[in-house]
Protein backbone atom coordinates (compact mmCIF):
# COMPACT_ATOMS: atom_id res chain seq x y z
CA UNK A 1 0.00 0.00 0.00
CA UNK A 2 1.86 3.23 -0.83
CA UNK A 3 2.17 5.65 1.99
CA UNK A 4 0.79 9.05 0.63
CA UNK A 5 3.32 11.88 -0.52
CA UNK A 6 4.55 13.81 3.06
CA UNK A 7 4.51 17.33 2.14
CA UNK A 8 6.89 20.01 3.08
CA UNK A 9 5.44 23.72 3.83
CA UNK A 10 6.72 27.02 5.18
CA UNK A 11 9.56 28.89 3.39
CA UNK A 12 11.91 31.67 4.83
CA UNK A 13 11.96 35.51 2.80
CA UNK A 14 14.41 37.82 4.27
CA UNK A 15 12.28 41.25 5.31
CA UNK A 16 13.20 44.03 3.46
CA UNK A 17 11.75 47.77 4.98
CA UNK A 18 11.98 50.24 1.80
CA UNK A 19 15.21 50.77 0.12
CA UNK A 20 17.61 47.61 0.70
CA UNK A 21 20.72 49.39 -0.31
CA UNK A 22 23.71 47.86 -2.37
CA UNK A 23 25.28 46.24 0.80
CA UNK A 24 22.68 43.33 1.56
CA UNK A 25 23.15 42.11 -1.59
CA UNK A 26 27.03 42.14 -1.70
CA UNK A 27 28.35 41.45 1.83
CA UNK A 28 29.55 38.37 2.27
CA UNK A 29 29.44 37.84 6.21
CA UNK A 30 33.22 36.95 7.19
CA UNK A 31 34.22 34.57 9.92
CA UNK A 32 35.90 36.27 12.85
CA UNK A 33 39.17 34.12 13.21
CA UNK A 34 39.80 35.49 16.88
CA UNK A 35 36.42 34.94 17.83
CA UNK A 36 35.48 31.67 16.92
CA UNK A 37 33.52 31.32 19.83
CA UNK A 38 31.04 34.22 19.17
CA UNK A 39 27.95 33.19 17.51
CA UNK A 40 26.62 35.12 14.87
CA UNK A 41 23.12 35.05 16.18
CA UNK A 42 21.29 34.06 19.09
CA UNK A 43 17.75 33.25 19.65
CA UNK A 44 15.41 32.41 22.54
CA UNK A 45 11.71 32.25 23.08
CA UNK A 46 10.33 30.80 25.71
CA UNK A 47 7.19 31.06 28.18
CA UNK A 48 7.01 31.97 31.83
CA UNK A 49 5.40 30.70 34.48
CA UNK A 50 4.65 32.81 37.20
CA UNK A 51 4.62 32.14 40.69
CA UNK A 52 1.14 30.35 40.54
CA UNK A 53 3.09 27.73 38.30
CA UNK A 54 0.61 29.43 35.08
CA UNK A 55 1.80 30.69 32.14
CA UNK A 56 2.37 34.76 32.72
CA UNK A 57 4.58 35.96 29.97
CA UNK A 58 5.97 35.07 26.50
CA UNK A 59 9.20 36.41 25.80
CA UNK A 60 11.00 36.71 22.23
CA UNK A 61 14.63 37.34 22.20
CA UNK A 62 17.32 37.73 19.44
CA UNK A 63 20.75 39.46 19.05
CA UNK A 64 22.03 39.22 15.68
CA UNK A 65 25.40 40.71 14.14
CA UNK A 66 24.97 43.58 11.66
CA UNK A 67 25.46 43.46 8.27
CA UNK A 68 28.83 46.04 8.84
CA UNK A 69 30.67 43.75 11.25
CA UNK A 70 29.73 40.64 8.91
CA UNK A 71 31.46 42.87 6.41
CA UNK A 72 34.55 43.59 8.27
CA UNK A 73 35.17 40.82 9.89
CA UNK A 74 34.27 41.33 13.13
CA UNK A 75 31.97 40.24 16.01
CA UNK A 76 28.55 40.75 17.10
CA UNK A 77 28.92 43.25 20.21
CA UNK A 78 25.27 43.33 21.03
CA UNK A 79 23.73 40.89 23.71
CA UNK A 80 20.99 39.92 25.70
CA UNK A 81 20.17 38.11 29.20
CA UNK A 82 17.13 37.05 30.55
CA UNK A 83 16.52 35.67 34.03
CA UNK A 84 13.31 34.77 36.28
CA UNK A 85 13.96 34.98 40.40
CA UNK A 86 13.22 31.66 41.91
CA UNK A 87 9.97 32.76 43.10
CA UNK A 88 8.65 32.78 39.75
CA UNK A 89 7.74 36.91 40.64
CA UNK A 90 9.95 38.88 38.16
CA UNK A 91 10.64 38.36 34.80
CA UNK A 92 14.34 40.18 34.54
CA UNK A 93 16.27 40.93 31.37
CA UNK A 94 19.43 42.74 30.20
CA UNK A 95 20.03 44.13 26.48
CA UNK A 96 23.77 45.35 25.94
CA UNK A 97 25.30 46.67 23.23
CA UNK A 98 28.95 46.87 23.10
CA UNK A 99 30.35 49.86 21.83
CA UNK A 100 32.16 49.62 18.94
CA UNK A 101 35.32 52.01 19.30
CA UNK A 102 36.23 49.93 21.94
CA UNK A 103 37.71 46.24 20.70
CA UNK A 104 36.21 43.80 23.02
CA UNK A 105 33.42 45.28 24.23
CA UNK A 106 31.21 42.20 23.14
CA UNK A 107 32.96 40.63 26.22
CA UNK A 108 31.77 43.82 28.50
CA UNK A 109 28.33 43.18 27.05
CA UNK A 110 28.04 39.62 27.85
CA UNK A 111 29.76 40.14 31.53
CA UNK A 112 26.93 43.31 31.90
CA UNK A 113 23.97 41.38 30.66
CA UNK A 114 24.42 37.97 32.57
CA UNK A 115 26.41 39.48 35.84
CA UNK A 116 23.90 41.88 35.96
CA UNK A 117 20.90 40.31 35.78
CA UNK A 118 21.83 37.55 38.03
CA UNK A 119 22.68 40.29 40.84
CA UNK A 120 18.90 41.94 39.94
CA UNK A 121 17.36 38.25 40.70
CA UNK A 122 19.80 38.10 44.29
CA UNK A 123 18.64 41.69 45.09
CA UNK A 124 14.98 41.15 44.40
CA UNK A 125 15.12 38.10 47.15
CA UNK A 126 15.10 41.00 49.87
CA UNK A 127 14.04 44.05 48.04
CA UNK A 128 11.37 44.92 46.09
CA UNK A 129 11.98 46.17 42.41
CA UNK A 130 10.67 50.18 43.44
CA UNK A 131 13.40 50.13 46.10
CA UNK A 132 16.10 48.65 43.98
CA UNK A 133 19.33 51.13 44.89
CA UNK A 134 20.21 50.94 41.17
CA UNK A 135 22.75 53.94 41.45
CA UNK A 136 24.73 51.48 43.21
CA UNK A 137 23.56 48.25 40.77
CA UNK A 138 25.47 50.22 38.60
CA UNK A 139 28.60 50.59 40.17
CA UNK A 140 28.69 46.91 40.66
CA UNK A 141 28.06 46.28 36.63
CA UNK A 142 30.79 48.75 36.26
CA UNK A 143 33.38 46.86 39.03
CA UNK A 144 32.06 43.50 37.26
CA UNK A 145 33.45 44.75 34.18
CA UNK A 146 36.57 46.65 35.23
CA UNK A 147 37.50 43.06 37.57
CA UNK A 148 36.89 40.52 35.00
CA UNK A 149 38.41 42.30 32.04
CA UNK A 150 41.60 43.01 34.41
CA UNK A 151 41.81 38.93 35.43
CA UNK A 152 41.06 38.36 31.46
CA UNK A 153 43.24 40.72 29.78
CA UNK A 154 47.01 40.95 31.40
CA UNK A 155 48.47 43.92 30.59
CA UNK A 156 45.07 45.77 31.71
CA UNK A 157 44.69 48.19 34.42
CA UNK A 158 42.36 47.82 36.68
CA UNK A 159 40.69 50.84 36.27
CA UNK A 160 37.36 51.83 34.79
CA UNK A 161 38.78 53.98 31.88
CA UNK A 162 41.72 52.41 30.83
CA UNK A 163 39.51 49.58 30.88
CA UNK A 164 36.75 51.16 29.00
CA UNK A 165 39.14 51.97 26.40
CA UNK A 166 39.65 47.96 25.38
CA UNK A 167 35.58 47.16 26.48
CA UNK A 168 32.21 49.12 27.00
CA UNK A 169 28.88 48.87 26.55
CA UNK A 170 25.39 50.41 26.72
CA UNK A 171 22.62 48.66 28.92
CA UNK A 172 19.30 48.61 29.40
CA UNK A 173 18.00 46.26 32.78
CA UNK A 174 14.43 45.84 32.79
CA UNK A 175 12.32 44.01 35.77
CA UNK A 176 8.95 42.76 34.71
CA UNK A 177 6.54 42.06 37.88
CA UNK A 178 4.85 38.93 36.56
CA UNK A 179 2.01 39.34 39.25
CA UNK A 180 -0.19 41.88 37.56
CA UNK A 181 -2.61 44.43 39.09
CA UNK A 182 -5.83 45.19 38.16
CA UNK A 183 -4.04 47.89 35.20
CA UNK A 184 -1.54 45.36 34.03
CA UNK A 185 2.50 44.51 34.57
CA UNK A 186 4.65 47.04 36.20
CA UNK A 187 7.92 47.33 34.32
CA UNK A 188 11.02 49.01 36.06
CA UNK A 189 13.65 49.74 33.23
CA UNK A 190 17.00 51.40 33.97
CA UNK A 191 18.89 52.50 31.02
CA UNK A 192 22.35 53.38 30.17
CA UNK A 193 23.57 54.68 27.06
CA UNK A 194 21.49 54.20 23.69
CA UNK A 195 19.44 51.02 24.20
CA UNK A 196 15.91 51.68 24.54
CA UNK A 197 12.81 50.34 26.35
CA UNK A 198 9.40 50.67 24.74
CA UNK A 199 5.96 49.76 24.84
CA UNK A 200 3.53 48.70 21.94
CA UNK A 201 0.18 49.88 22.11
CA UNK A 202 -3.21 47.67 21.68
CA UNK A 203 -3.29 50.17 18.83
CA UNK A 204 0.14 49.76 17.42
CA UNK A 205 1.47 52.95 18.83
CA UNK A 206 5.51 52.91 19.81
CA UNK A 207 5.51 54.77 23.66
CA UNK A 208 9.10 55.41 24.33
CA UNK A 209 10.42 55.37 27.66
CA UNK A 210 12.53 57.85 27.56
CA UNK A 211 13.56 60.59 25.58
CA UNK A 212 14.65 59.17 21.79
CA UNK A 213 17.88 59.61 20.75
CA UNK A 214 19.01 62.84 18.26
CA UNK A 215 15.68 64.36 18.35
CA UNK A 216 15.69 67.08 16.41
CA UNK A 217 19.42 67.58 16.40
CA UNK A 218 20.61 68.51 12.79
CA UNK A 219 23.45 66.70 13.21
CA UNK A 220 23.26 62.99 13.94
CA UNK A 221 25.56 62.00 17.19
CA UNK A 222 26.58 58.27 18.21
CA UNK A 223 28.13 59.63 21.15
CA UNK A 224 27.51 57.42 23.74
CA UNK A 225 27.12 56.89 27.41
CA UNK A 226 28.49 53.03 28.55
CA UNK A 227 29.88 51.39 31.42
CA UNK A 228 31.84 50.99 33.20
CA UNK A 229 33.27 54.76 32.47
CA UNK A 230 30.16 56.96 32.85
CA UNK A 231 30.60 60.09 30.77
CA UNK A 232 27.58 61.68 32.29
CA UNK A 233 25.19 60.81 35.33
CA UNK A 234 22.32 57.65 34.11
CA UNK A 235 19.05 59.05 33.77
CA UNK A 236 17.06 57.71 36.77
CA UNK A 237 14.75 54.58 36.19
CA UNK A 238 11.37 54.39 34.38
CA UNK A 239 8.59 52.82 35.80
CA UNK A 240 5.66 51.79 33.26
CA UNK A 241 2.77 49.45 33.33
CA UNK A 242 1.95 47.35 30.73
CA UNK A 243 -1.36 46.68 30.14
CA UNK A 244 -3.66 43.92 28.71
CA UNK A 245 -2.83 43.29 24.88
CA UNK A 246 0.52 45.51 25.05
CA UNK A 247 4.06 44.73 24.25
CA UNK A 248 7.23 45.61 26.20
CA UNK A 249 10.08 45.59 23.66
CA UNK A 250 13.94 46.49 25.13
CA UNK A 251 16.40 46.88 22.18
CA UNK A 252 19.43 48.23 21.47
CA UNK A 253 19.87 51.21 18.83
CA UNK A 254 20.32 48.96 15.75
CA UNK A 255 16.74 48.46 16.41
CA UNK A 256 16.20 52.01 17.82
CA UNK A 257 17.89 53.99 15.11
CA UNK A 258 15.91 52.62 12.10
CA UNK A 259 12.40 52.76 14.27
CA UNK A 260 13.08 56.43 14.59
CA UNK A 261 10.09 57.66 16.96
CA UNK A 262 8.61 54.15 16.17
CA UNK A 263 5.67 56.53 14.17
CA UNK A 264 7.12 55.65 10.64
CA UNK A 265 6.99 52.78 8.18
CA UNK A 266 9.61 50.37 10.46
CA UNK A 267 6.91 51.03 13.63
CA UNK A 268 4.42 49.73 11.77
CA UNK A 269 6.05 46.83 10.59
CA UNK A 270 7.84 45.75 13.79
CA UNK A 271 4.05 46.24 15.62
CA UNK A 272 2.06 44.60 13.31
CA UNK A 273 4.55 41.24 13.64
CA UNK A 274 4.23 41.53 17.36
CA UNK A 275 0.31 42.01 17.96
CA UNK A 276 0.93 37.95 19.04
CA UNK A 277 4.48 36.50 20.20
CA UNK A 278 5.76 35.25 16.52
CA UNK A 279 8.07 32.10 16.16
CA UNK A 280 11.15 32.71 17.87
CA UNK A 281 13.40 32.13 14.43
CA UNK A 282 10.93 34.34 12.87
CA UNK A 283 11.03 37.24 15.67
CA UNK A 284 15.33 37.11 14.55
CA UNK A 285 14.61 37.93 11.06
CA UNK A 286 11.96 40.60 11.76
CA UNK A 287 14.28 43.01 13.70
CA UNK A 288 17.36 41.90 10.77
CA UNK A 289 14.97 43.48 9.11
CA UNK A 290 17.03 45.18 5.87
CA UNK A 291 17.15 49.12 5.39
CA UNK A 292 20.03 51.04 3.80
CA UNK A 293 22.70 52.73 5.58
CA UNK A 294 21.01 50.39 8.61
CA UNK A 295 23.83 47.79 9.52
CA UNK A 296 24.52 48.00 13.22
CA UNK A 297 24.07 44.80 14.90
CA UNK A 298 20.37 44.23 15.90
CA UNK A 299 19.16 43.36 19.05
CA UNK A 300 15.78 43.00 21.07
CA UNK A 301 14.08 41.49 23.82
CA UNK A 302 10.40 41.60 23.78
CA UNK A 303 7.78 40.57 26.00
CA UNK A 304 3.79 39.72 26.15
CA UNK A 305 1.84 39.10 29.38
CA UNK A 306 -0.44 36.71 28.97
CA UNK A 307 -3.91 37.53 30.34
CA UNK A 308 -5.30 34.83 32.42
CA UNK A 309 -8.32 33.39 30.76
CA UNK A 310 -11.54 34.06 32.22
CA UNK B 1 11.44 62.19 12.67
CA UNK B 2 9.69 59.25 11.96
CA UNK B 3 11.42 56.23 10.86
CA UNK B 4 14.62 57.57 9.40
CA UNK B 5 15.71 56.66 5.82
CA UNK B 6 18.98 56.40 6.19
CA UNK B 7 22.48 57.54 7.72
CA UNK B 8 24.35 59.39 5.62
CA UNK B 9 28.10 61.08 5.54
CA UNK B 10 28.90 63.78 2.89
CA UNK B 11 31.89 65.03 1.62
CA UNK B 12 32.67 68.21 -0.65
CA UNK B 13 35.46 68.39 -2.15
CA UNK B 14 36.36 71.80 -2.41
CA UNK B 15 39.31 72.53 -5.55
CA UNK B 16 41.42 75.75 -6.48
CA UNK B 17 40.68 76.44 -10.37
CA UNK B 18 42.88 79.50 -10.26
CA UNK B 19 44.85 80.21 -13.52
CA UNK B 20 47.91 78.49 -11.57
CA UNK B 21 46.37 74.81 -11.97
CA UNK B 22 46.29 74.60 -15.23
CA UNK B 23 48.19 71.97 -16.88
CA UNK B 24 49.02 68.74 -15.30
CA UNK B 25 47.61 70.26 -12.10
CA UNK B 26 43.99 70.12 -13.61
CA UNK B 27 44.01 67.09 -15.48
CA UNK B 28 45.21 65.35 -12.02
CA UNK B 29 41.97 66.94 -10.11
CA UNK B 30 40.01 65.75 -12.94
CA UNK B 31 40.91 62.24 -12.12
CA UNK B 32 39.82 62.40 -7.99
CA UNK B 33 36.41 61.74 -8.53
CA UNK B 34 36.97 59.09 -10.84
CA UNK B 35 38.99 58.05 -8.37
CA UNK B 36 37.08 58.03 -5.50
CA UNK B 37 34.02 56.54 -7.34
CA UNK B 38 36.02 52.99 -8.14
CA UNK B 39 36.73 52.83 -4.14
CA UNK B 40 33.50 53.26 -3.59
CA UNK B 41 32.23 50.85 -6.06
CA UNK B 42 34.56 47.98 -4.53
CA UNK B 43 32.98 49.18 -0.80
CA UNK B 44 29.18 48.75 -0.49
CA UNK B 45 28.35 49.49 3.07
CA UNK B 46 30.29 52.24 2.03
CA UNK B 47 28.49 53.53 -1.01
CA UNK B 48 25.42 53.35 0.75
CA UNK B 49 26.19 55.69 3.34
CA UNK B 50 28.52 58.36 1.69
CA UNK B 51 27.42 61.50 -0.50
CA UNK B 52 29.76 63.54 -2.64
CA UNK B 53 29.84 67.04 -3.70
CA UNK B 54 32.05 68.95 -5.84
CA UNK B 55 33.07 72.43 -5.92
CA UNK B 56 35.35 74.89 -7.90
CA UNK B 57 36.77 78.10 -7.09
CA UNK B 58 38.34 81.00 -8.40
CA UNK B 59 37.08 84.45 -8.42
CA UNK B 60 33.83 82.63 -7.85
CA UNK B 61 32.84 79.29 -6.78
CA UNK B 62 30.43 76.83 -8.42
CA UNK B 63 28.79 73.72 -7.30
CA UNK B 64 30.33 71.13 -10.09
CA UNK B 65 28.53 68.18 -8.84
CA UNK B 66 25.81 68.66 -5.95
CA UNK B 67 25.66 66.23 -3.44
CA UNK B 68 25.02 63.07 -5.00
CA UNK B 69 25.81 59.38 -5.24
CA UNK B 70 28.49 58.87 -6.89
CA UNK B 71 27.47 55.27 -7.79
CA UNK B 72 23.72 56.25 -9.00
CA UNK B 73 23.88 55.79 -12.93
CA UNK B 74 22.30 59.61 -13.23
CA UNK B 75 25.10 60.88 -11.70
CA UNK B 76 27.79 62.42 -14.15
CA UNK B 77 31.25 63.22 -13.20
CA UNK B 78 32.09 67.21 -14.26
CA UNK B 79 35.06 67.64 -16.56
CA UNK B 80 37.21 71.24 -14.25
CA UNK B 81 38.98 73.34 -16.00
CA UNK B 82 40.81 76.37 -14.93
CA UNK B 83 39.58 80.37 -14.52
CA UNK B 84 41.83 83.31 -12.82
CA UNK B 85 42.00 84.17 -9.11
CA UNK B 86 41.93 82.64 -5.75
CA UNK B 87 39.20 83.62 -3.78
CA UNK B 88 38.99 81.61 -0.75
CA UNK B 89 35.90 83.86 0.81
CA UNK B 90 33.99 82.66 -2.21
CA UNK B 91 34.64 78.75 -1.52
CA UNK B 92 33.81 78.92 2.09
CA UNK B 93 30.36 81.37 1.47
CA UNK B 94 28.81 78.82 -1.07
CA UNK B 95 30.36 75.69 0.90
CA UNK B 96 27.86 77.20 4.28
CA UNK B 97 25.04 78.01 1.98
CA UNK B 98 25.22 74.14 0.10
CA UNK B 99 25.77 72.73 3.24
CA UNK B 100 22.88 74.03 4.97
CA UNK B 101 20.61 73.37 2.31
CA UNK B 102 21.56 70.07 1.98
CA UNK B 103 21.69 69.22 5.28
CA UNK B 104 18.07 70.47 5.35
CA UNK B 105 16.69 68.47 2.26
CA UNK B 106 18.17 65.23 3.54
CA UNK B 107 16.49 65.90 6.94
CA UNK B 108 13.53 66.98 5.48
CA UNK B 109 13.85 63.87 2.93
CA UNK B 110 14.02 61.57 5.62
CA UNK B 111 17.62 61.02 6.47
CA UNK B 112 19.96 61.19 9.82
CA UNK B 113 22.96 63.11 8.76
CA UNK B 114 26.67 62.78 9.76
CA UNK B 115 28.82 66.07 10.19
CA UNK B 116 29.67 66.71 7.01
CA UNK B 117 33.79 66.60 5.79
CA UNK B 118 35.47 69.01 3.83
CA UNK B 119 38.79 68.40 1.68
CA UNK B 120 39.83 71.98 0.57
CA UNK B 121 42.61 71.73 -2.33
CA UNK B 122 44.80 75.02 -3.41
CA UNK B 123 47.91 75.64 -5.16
CA UNK B 124 48.34 79.27 -4.14
CA UNK B 125 47.41 82.04 -1.65
CA UNK B 126 44.13 83.10 -1.29
CA UNK B 127 43.98 86.86 -3.72
CA UNK B 128 40.48 87.54 -1.06
CA UNK B 129 42.06 90.13 1.78
CA UNK B 130 43.07 88.81 5.00
CA UNK B 131 40.23 89.88 7.00
CA UNK B 132 37.57 88.36 3.99
CA UNK B 133 38.64 84.99 3.85
CA UNK B 134 39.17 84.44 7.62
CA UNK B 135 35.18 86.01 8.18
CA UNK B 136 33.99 83.89 5.42
CA UNK B 137 35.76 80.66 7.20
CA UNK B 138 34.44 82.14 10.50
CA UNK B 139 31.07 81.99 9.22
CA UNK B 140 31.23 78.34 7.99
CA UNK B 141 32.79 76.70 10.86
CA UNK B 142 32.02 78.77 14.11
CA UNK B 143 29.71 77.15 16.38
CA UNK B 144 28.95 77.16 20.35
CA UNK B 145 27.12 74.15 21.34
CA UNK B 146 26.21 76.25 24.85
CA UNK B 147 24.18 79.61 23.19
CA UNK B 148 23.57 77.65 19.93
CA UNK B 149 25.27 80.79 18.02
CA UNK B 150 27.00 79.80 15.12
CA UNK B 151 26.87 77.41 12.46
CA UNK B 152 25.85 73.99 14.23
CA UNK B 153 26.04 72.07 10.78
CA UNK B 154 29.48 73.20 10.67
CA UNK B 155 32.10 70.91 8.66
CA UNK B 156 35.16 69.04 9.94
CA UNK B 157 38.06 70.76 7.38
CA UNK B 158 40.84 69.60 6.12
CA UNK B 159 43.23 71.85 3.71
CA UNK B 160 45.20 70.48 1.26
CA UNK B 161 48.18 72.19 0.10
CA UNK B 162 50.35 71.73 -3.71
CA UNK B 163 52.83 74.12 -5.49
CA UNK B 164 52.74 77.54 -4.22
CA UNK B 165 50.07 76.86 -1.72
CA UNK B 166 51.05 79.09 2.09
CA UNK B 167 51.20 76.55 4.92
CA UNK B 168 50.21 79.44 7.36
CA UNK B 169 47.08 80.19 5.88
CA UNK B 170 46.36 76.84 5.44
CA UNK B 171 47.04 75.33 8.39
CA UNK B 172 44.30 78.20 9.97
CA UNK B 173 41.45 75.97 7.92
CA UNK B 174 42.03 72.91 10.14
CA UNK B 175 38.66 72.53 11.55
CA UNK B 176 38.43 71.74 14.66
CA UNK B 177 41.75 72.80 15.63
CA UNK B 178 42.09 70.81 18.25
CA UNK B 179 40.16 68.70 20.84
CA UNK B 180 39.43 64.85 20.45
CA UNK B 181 38.22 65.06 16.62
CA UNK B 182 41.02 66.93 15.53
CA UNK B 183 41.85 67.56 12.42
CA UNK B 184 44.91 67.62 9.96
CA UNK B 185 46.04 69.34 6.79
CA UNK B 186 48.14 67.81 4.24
CA UNK B 187 51.00 69.58 2.38
CA UNK B 188 52.97 68.49 -0.32
CA UNK B 189 56.77 68.05 0.29
CA UNK B 190 59.15 70.82 -0.96
CA UNK B 191 60.72 69.97 -4.81
CA UNK B 192 57.36 67.20 -5.22
CA UNK B 193 55.52 67.80 -8.47
CA UNK B 194 52.30 69.24 -7.85
CA UNK B 195 50.15 66.98 -9.93
CA UNK B 196 51.56 64.05 -8.70
CA UNK B 197 50.99 65.27 -4.94
CA UNK B 198 47.15 65.95 -6.08
CA UNK B 199 47.19 62.70 -7.01
CA UNK B 200 48.64 61.43 -3.71
CA UNK B 201 45.92 63.78 -1.87
CA UNK B 202 43.33 62.00 -4.05
CA UNK B 203 44.83 58.60 -2.29
CA UNK B 204 44.43 60.31 1.37
CA UNK B 205 40.97 61.46 0.38
CA UNK B 206 39.96 58.11 -0.39
CA UNK B 207 41.78 56.29 2.56
CA UNK B 208 39.74 58.68 4.91
CA UNK B 209 36.87 57.64 3.01
CA UNK B 210 37.14 54.25 3.82
CA UNK B 211 38.08 54.58 7.06
CA UNK B 212 35.35 57.07 8.28
CA UNK B 213 32.87 54.52 6.54
CA UNK B 214 34.26 51.76 8.45
CA UNK B 215 34.05 54.24 12.02
CA UNK B 216 30.25 54.52 11.12
CA UNK B 217 30.14 50.76 11.25
CA UNK B 218 31.91 51.20 14.79
CA UNK B 219 29.26 53.51 15.96
CA UNK B 220 31.51 56.38 15.54
CA UNK B 221 30.50 59.56 13.54
CA UNK B 222 33.99 61.00 13.22
CA UNK B 223 35.72 61.96 10.18
CA UNK B 224 38.92 59.30 10.30
CA UNK B 225 41.88 60.74 8.55
CA UNK B 226 44.59 58.12 7.76
CA UNK B 227 47.49 57.68 9.93
CA UNK B 228 50.71 59.26 9.62
CA UNK B 229 52.61 55.58 8.85
CA UNK B 230 50.27 55.13 5.89
CA UNK B 231 50.54 58.20 4.39
CA UNK B 232 51.41 57.79 0.70
CA UNK B 233 55.37 59.40 0.10
CA UNK B 234 55.50 63.30 -1.60
CA UNK B 235 53.07 64.59 0.88
CA UNK B 236 53.45 65.51 4.92
CA UNK B 237 50.54 66.00 7.34
CA UNK B 238 50.76 68.56 9.89
CA UNK B 239 48.02 69.78 12.78
CA UNK B 240 46.88 73.06 13.67
CA UNK B 241 49.75 73.42 16.46
CA UNK B 242 52.36 72.37 14.58
CA UNK B 243 55.05 75.12 14.83
CA UNK B 244 57.19 75.54 11.73
CA UNK B 245 55.13 77.84 9.47
CA UNK B 246 55.81 81.57 9.58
Amino acid sequence: MATPAEVVTGGFEPYVVGSAGRAAGLVRPAFVPDHPDRPDTIVDGIVVNGSAGAPAATVRAASVRGLSHRAYATVRQDDYALRVTPDGRYLVLCVADGVSAAPLSHLAACWAAQEGTKQLVRLLATTPPADLGWTEFIGYVATVIVDWAGKTIAELDADPVAVARKMSAALSFAVVDLAPTGAGNTVHLMTIGDTSGWIIGQDGYWFPLQPVKNAGADIYSSAVSALPALTQPPAPPVTAVLGPGEVLVVMTDGVGDPLGDGSGVVGEFLARAWREPPPELAFAAQISFTRRTFDDDRTAVAVWPVTPAS
Amino acid sequence: MNAPLGKLLPFYLVIDVSFSMQGNKIEAVNEMMPAVLDALAQAPILSDKVRFALIDFSKDAQVRLPLSDLLDEHTTMPELTTRTITSYAAAFRLLRTEIEQNVRQLKADGYAVHRPAVFFLSDGAPTDTTAEWQAAFRELTSYDPKTGQGFAMFPNVVPCGVGDADPKTLQALIHPAEGSKQMRMYLMDHGEDAAKAISTIAEVLISSVLASGESLAKGESGLILPDEKDLPAGVSSFTADHEDFV
